[in-house]
């Protein structure tokens, strides 16, 4: 009801909070999204320092000692193999987290700018494009990840690119919505009755005002391209073993759920912490960048 | 466990050999005459079971009580039950108690009669005669007569997978009802294993292949009758009342129910709450734990089965014999073989295991682990900073287990593995296209020595895809092959697979067991050494 005077929360009309100020204000408000930057920090720390990190190597095979518990030498016990659960699950961090912003790199790259392109130009540029993609967005993503890993065989690079294709028209979708809504806008029309050519419309102009559901859908696809990513793995299609990845350690655990349950939970916990990490921070990215959720946002934090 | 597709899948016997030795024993009195054996060889070993199974579980109860079926659970959905053009080893399990073939492996894996009472082999060792048994019924009442094995093995040359098998026989006639002629181009001393070694060399009746549903309904002289199979019901075949052993009380169960439970957890669950009677497999890591627990029997025997790697010798430097040589010297695999079979398979350097007496080799001339001495012979062949693709398949988890060990075992060679992991239809397509520069799989149901190293190792034979080429090796395997003289045959074989040991053309790892489990109710089975599942004298106690 009544708001301390001191609060960050208070703003003055006189003096406004600059746009990209006012969104990290609305981001870190939301503790879950502060949570899932917090362990996305550590997360890619620990995959940049993986080597060092790691006490031991990914396939440090040692059979006399395969299946046991987690213990003060093996925090996360070992595996059939008798390797380090723990190391390979630190290592796989990197495969994850790799894989994840390479593809939705890749998706981006494609996407935005098709979306750009078609929603600017309209007609038959659009139609062409737009039912390309369409075709891309009819197969369930994850079978036509699963498709183009069978033509161009697994591994991690060719997994990178399935995903990143599966995962292109829907940028080329959302960029495209949001572009034709905003070429509408009159500082459109200003701009281009002053004669700006296309490319500074669309990139000076359009682009800046079309970033913000850009920005949720990469957050939130960087989630899904990582659970992508494992099951994949989970299927033998990503990296190939002694390499790890979540998703194959999984898989490999799952014949030893009765005698080592440690050999799929840690893989699987990481995945977890990982993907709710990306979501958090994509939800609350929305509720910041939303302007219709601004309002609530808003009015949640005033009645706290 | 099946090598599939174009791997024919065979069923294997480990001691088989005895038939073929004592055949070619005695053709120095010109023919060989079984026949006499022959009656009461069926009578004793092929009953054996049976007649302790008939004592033990008297028919006359189960008949009374309610239908005596056992449910089998196996790994995998039977692809086709024409026992001619599959190679699953699903479709097998079925196959096995629903048709017979002309003789077959007994017991004790020796060649005992089946729908061939006994058989004659002329002077010049090119003709086989086999001498039918009369007044067998296939399930559908037509009696079984000589025009049947004529036909069955005629279409199995023409379009059958084993159709190879019959590579030394030009022709199969019919004399009369009950005799059957086989004409061969070259004395075949193993020629029962060859035309009878397992079910697809099944006698089928003529007229369900003529009207398409062999496929789909199986006709057969066996002890079990096919009935039907749907995804909810499984597979369910029921006794056949005119079996031709219903003499000896054959068979005891009332029907067979064959479940299919993919995944090997459930399917041990399955077991542990009576769900199923029998499973086909048993997790390797399972089996300890599962052989102490109350109302499960684990049956294990040593397998004639064995597991390998080749290296592409078509591609440099593997053509180098040093550099194979390295490899295998620098492995350990007794390692392998506890990592990826929890200590359920025996290590060995050779193919042959020793359980398969007549045939194995004891020759070991690698050292275990030894990786000073395989630098040496890698600086010897001026090979360094060595990469290998090394092509495996989940579909065979254990070629995925066992290459990740070889990979860290040849590591302090600075030997880099990139293990290249692809579903079983492409690993073949690139196995086949030479796209590799290792390939790792097993061999399974091999039982003569010229199942093991012919197709193999022979220069340009179909399954030499690691392009292995040795004319003093060729010039043994095919005098092996027609060597009547069952000690001269072994001693060719000794020489021949010394050199493939020496020349690593297969770097073989070791024989893995042969492991069942059921439920204490079940009587009268026993997990074979080549791995049949024969249910003709199991019954369930109540």
């Amino acid at each position: 009801m009544t708001v301390a005077p001191s609060t960050p929360m208070e703003r003055l009309p006189e003096k406004p909070v600059s746009r990209s100020r006012e969104i990290w204000q609305t981001l870190i408000a939301n503790r879950l999204a502060v949570a899932g930057l917090v362990v996305l920090a550590l997360l890619v720390l620990m995959a940049v320092l993986a080597e060092v990190i790691a006490p031991f190597g990914i396939n440090d095979i040692d059979i006399p000692n395969r299946l046991t518990g987690p213990s003060m030498s093996h925090w996360f016990g070992t595996d059939d193999l008798g390797r380090d659960v723990l190391s390979r699950v630190i290592i796989a961090s990197r495969v994850s987290l790799q894989v994840g912003f390479i593809a939705v790199g890749f998706a981006l790259a494609f996407g935005v700018p098709i979306g750009l392109v078609a929603g600017y130009y309209r007609g038959k540029t659009d139609s062409i494009l737009m039912r390309l993609m369409d075709i891309l967005f009819s197969f369930p993503a994850i079978l036509l990840a699963i498709a183009i890993l069978a033509v161009l065989g697994p591994g991690i690079r060719n997994a990178m690119v399935a995903i990143g294709l599966v995962y292109t028209p829907i940028f080329a979708r959302i960029t495209r919505g949001s572009v034709i809504v905003v070429s509408e806008e009159v500082y459109i029309r200003a701009a281009r009755s002053l004669g700006a050519r296309d490319g500074r419309i669309i990139f000076r102009h359009i682009l800046p005002n079309v970033l913000a559901p850009i920005i949720v859908q990469t957050t939130l696809s960087l989630a899904f391209a990582i659970l992508s990513e494992a099951a994949l793995s989970f299927l033998g299609l990503g990296v190939q073993p002694p390499n790890p990845a979540w998703g194959r350690m999984l898989a490999e655990g799952r014949n030893f759920f009765q005698q080592a349950p440690w050999m799929g939970i840690f893989p699987g916990v990481a995945i977890l912490v990982t993907v709710m990490s990306f979501n958090f921070v994509g939800d609350g990215l929305r509720d910041a960048l939303d302007p219709k959720q601004k309002s609530v946002i808003e009015s949640r934090g005033q009645s706290v | 466990m099946t090598r599939s597709a174009i791997r024919p899948k065979w069923v294997l016997m480990l001691l088989a050999i005895a038939l073929v030795a004592a055949a070619c024993g005695d053709d120095d009195a010109e023919t060989t005459t079984t026949a006499a054996a022959a009656g009461t060889t069926t009578v004793t070993t092929a009953g054996d079971d049976g007649d302790t199974a008939t004592t033990a579980a008297p028919a006359t109860t189960a008949a009374a009580a309610e239908p005596m079926v056992l449910v089998a659970a196996q790994g995998s959905e039977p692809d086709t039950l024409d026992p001619h053009l599959t190679s699953a080893y699903a479709s097998f399990q079925v196959l096995e108690n629903v048709y017979d073939t002309l003789v077959q492996p007994g017991d004790d894996l020796s060649m005992e009669p089946a729908l061939a009472e006994s058989w004659t082999i002329s002077a010049d060792n090119l003709t086989w005669t086999f001498v039918l048994r009369q007044g067998v019924k296939f399930h559908n009442g037509r009696e079984f007569v000589a025009d049947d094995v004529v036909f069955s093995f005629e279409r199995i040359i023409a379009e059958g997978l084993n159709g190879w098998r019959f590579g030394s026989v030009e022709s199969v006639t019919a004399v009369d009802d009950y005799t059957v002629d086989v004409t061969l181009t070259v004395p075949s001393p193993n020629l029962l294993v060859s035309v009878a070694g397992f079910k697809g060399m099944a006698i089928v009746a003529k007229e369900t292949v003529e009207d398409g549903t062999i496929a789909t309904n199986p006709v057969g002289t066996g002890p079990f009758r096919f009935v039907s199979q749907s995804p909810d019901g499984g597979i369910v075949l029921e006794a056949n009342s005119d079996f031709w052993r219903a003499g000896e009380g054959l068979p005891i169960l009332d029907g067979i129910r064959f479940v299919q439970i993919p995944d090997a957890g459930t399917k041990l669950t399955a077991l542990r709450t009576g769900e199923v009677d029998w499973i086909d497999a048993v997790p390797p890591q399972d089996v300890d734990g599962l052989s102490s627990e109350a109302g499960i029997t684990v049956g294990r025997v040593p397998g004639g089965d064995y597991h390998y790697f080749a290296l592409n010798q078509n591609r440099p430097p593997f053509n180098d014999v040093r550099v194979r040589r390295a490899i295998a010297t620098a492995i350990n695999r007794t390692e392998i073989a506890e990592a990826a079979q929890f200590g359920a398979a025996t290590a060995n350097q050779t193919a042959i295991p020793a359980s398969n007496g007549s045939w194995h080799l004891d020759y070991a001339p690698y050292q275990s682990a030894d990786i000073a001495g395989a630098q040496a012979l890698l600086d010897d062949a001026g090979v360094a900073d060595l990469s290998i693709d090394f092509l495996v398949t989940s579909d065979f988890p254990e070629t995925v287990t066992q290459a990740q060990v070889i990979a860290a075992q040849l590591a302090p060679l600075g030997i880099t593995v990139n293990i290249v992991d692809v579903d079983f239809g492409t690993w073949l397509d690139m196995e086949g296209n030479g796209e590799f520069d290792a390939f790792m799989l097993s061999w399974i149901g091999n039982i003569d020595p010229d199942d093991f190293y012919y197709a193999q190792h022979h220069t340009g034979e179909w399954a030499n895809f690691q392009g292995y080429s040795n004319p003093d090796v060729d010039a043994l395997l095919d005098a092996a092959r027609v060597e009547t003289d069952s000690a001269a045959r072994k001693a060719l074989y000794d020489q021949a697979a010394a050199m493939i040991v020496d020349d690593a053309s297969y770097i073989y790892l070791y024989n893995p067991d042969n492991i069942n489990a059921w439920s204490d109710a079940v009587g009268g089975y026993a997990t074979r050494g080549d791995n049949a599942i024969r249910f003709v004298g199991t019954f369930l106690q109540p």
